[in-house]
């Protein structure tokens, strides 16, 4: 399965690559999004900052967001689940809008949320092959989606409460970091990987 | 649910290898930080730092190269601390596999780094690392830079404050006067600098026991804890802190999930 990791130039892909690599796949870091297209699944990475992944993004926004609705397997991961949403506080530009609503900053005291977490109302079938207690996060925004719908499953930093997995088409996101969540968030990557490819 | 309380395991490097010798006999490689740190990761330690405590130049090519053999080996996050002076130098260890970058001295010569940085990188990659000593005679602590060798006259709580409004993600608290004493950590300074500032704080220096880890833990609204010497000279493990945690009722990740 050829596995292209959407390379903003922000900043570390090397866990994530290998875990992939673990799971089987073949992988390579792409900087171009257009070229990003021509794979079995894609993935948008978990680093680096909204406005300078949007604007990374930009030349190849629409043929993206199209190929995705057309149902090619997707995977985003932090910053690269809340390009999925429309906007974001953090900075300008546009994401790729396959799920409405907005990324926003986080409503808590303790801002950036940095460490691990627990999933909560966790329907998402991938929690069944591969099941996850805690997670490591790594972020100061999260995303509102329009429709509660899209949300598989929820964690809370103090009182906020904000979708940890969500789902639209063949695409998969999470807001949590499983390349850094240790052996159980490697399971998780694989079994998502698995789920693309059948 | 709240944040799990987090373990830190610290490996001082040089060169690429383990600086301090470790009590374990069943490594291959009792010099390697990544057979050390994978060792962490599966005893439940929460993250990784490597201080690169020789920082020189020709040495700096060899510490992105453990970084990058790391990364591709240990599933939780990694700081890379020590020698870090430059914007450059984070794009650089974090390309290399590292997803934190503790910046010390550089910071106080000149705090727009850490705006930049955060700016480039973001916030939650950008570790603020302040090394604090007690003012003789009086209330307070300084901050020292050069590895502790010198006085910046500047008082920690409100640097640290600095930092977080800078744009610091994190902030690595190292007790100069406890580091390496072994007898417990600054508690009064943990809590004074966890009590003003919204970010993360990591106790440092001066764990000479579990114990010490949950007084540090449960008398101070610190995030984590850092341990070095006495993980690697097997007076403890991590699952034993995390066990004498769990009996404080004090929430961290379990172990082997």
């Amino acid at each position: 399965m050829r596995v292209t990791i959407f390379d903003y130039g922000a900043g570390n892909l090397h866990s994530l690559e290998k875990a992939l690599v673990l799971a089987g796949a073949t992988v390579r870091a792409e900087s171009d999004p257009l070229r990003c297209l021509d794979t079995d699944v894609l993935v948008l990475p978990g680093v680096g900052a909204f406005g300078h992944a949007a604007t990374r993004l930009a030349p190849a926004r629409s043929a993206m967001a199209a190929a995705l609705e057309g149902g090619l397997p997707a995977i985003g991961i932090c910053l690269g689940m809340q390009l999925l949403f429309e906007s974001s506080d953090e900075g300008a530009g546009c994401g790729l809008g396959v799920i409405g609503g907005r990324v926003e900053r986080l409503v808590a005291t303790r801002v950036p949320q940095i460490g691990w977490n627990t999933l909560e109302e966790g329907v998402d079938p991938l929690l069944n092959v591969a099941p996850l207690s805690w997670v490591y996060y790594a972020n100061s925004f999260v995303t509102r989606p329009a429709r509660a719908e899209s949300v598989t499953a929820w964690s809370t930093h103090e009182g906020d409460r904000f979708p940890a997995v969500v789902r639209h088409a063949r695409t998969i996101g999470v807001q949590f970091h499983p390349e850094k969540s240790s052996a159980a968030g490697v399971r998780f990557l694989a079994a998502a990987l698995a789920e693309c490819s059948g | 649910m709240t944040l799990a309380r987090r373990i830190i395991a610290c490996l001082d490097v040089a060169g690429g290898r383990v600086v301090k010798g470790t009590g374990f006999v069943d490594l291959r490689d009792a010099g390697d930080p990544m057979e050390l740190a994978a060792r962490y990761e599966r005893d439940g330690a929460d993250e990784i730092v490597y201080l690169d405590i020789s920082a020189g130049p020709e040495q700096r090519a060899t510490l992105l190269e453990l970084v990058s053999r790391t990364a591709e080996g240990v599933f939780i996050p990694l700081t890379v601390g020590g020698g870090i002076r430059t914007c450059d130098d984070v794009r650089r260890a974090l390309r290399a596999g590292a997803d934190k970058v503790g910046i010390n001295s550089a910071a106080v010569e000149r705090p727009s780094l850490l705006t930049e940085a955060a700016d480039r990188f973001g916030s939650q990659c950008i570790v603020a690392s302040i090394d604090a000593k007690r003012r003789a005679g009086g209330g307070g602590w300084d901050v020292w830079v050069g590895g502790g060798r010198r006085n910046t006259g500047l008082d920690a709580v409100g640097w640290a404050a600095r930092c977080a409004a800078a744009g610091g993600g994190e902030i690595l608290l190292t007790s100069i006067d406890r580091d390496g004493a072994r007898t417990g950590y600054d508690v009064e300074l943990t809590r004074t600098v966890a009590s003003e500032v919204d970010i993360p704080v990591v106790a440092s220096g001066g764990a000479g026991t579990a114990a010490h880890v949950v007084d540090v833990l449960t008398q101070s609204d610190a995030d984590a804890a850092l341990v070095a010497g006495i993980l690697h000279d097997g007076t403890t493990s991590v699952s034993a802190i995390k066990r004498c945690l769990a009996e404080a009722d004090v929430l961290t990740r379990a172990s082997l999930v």
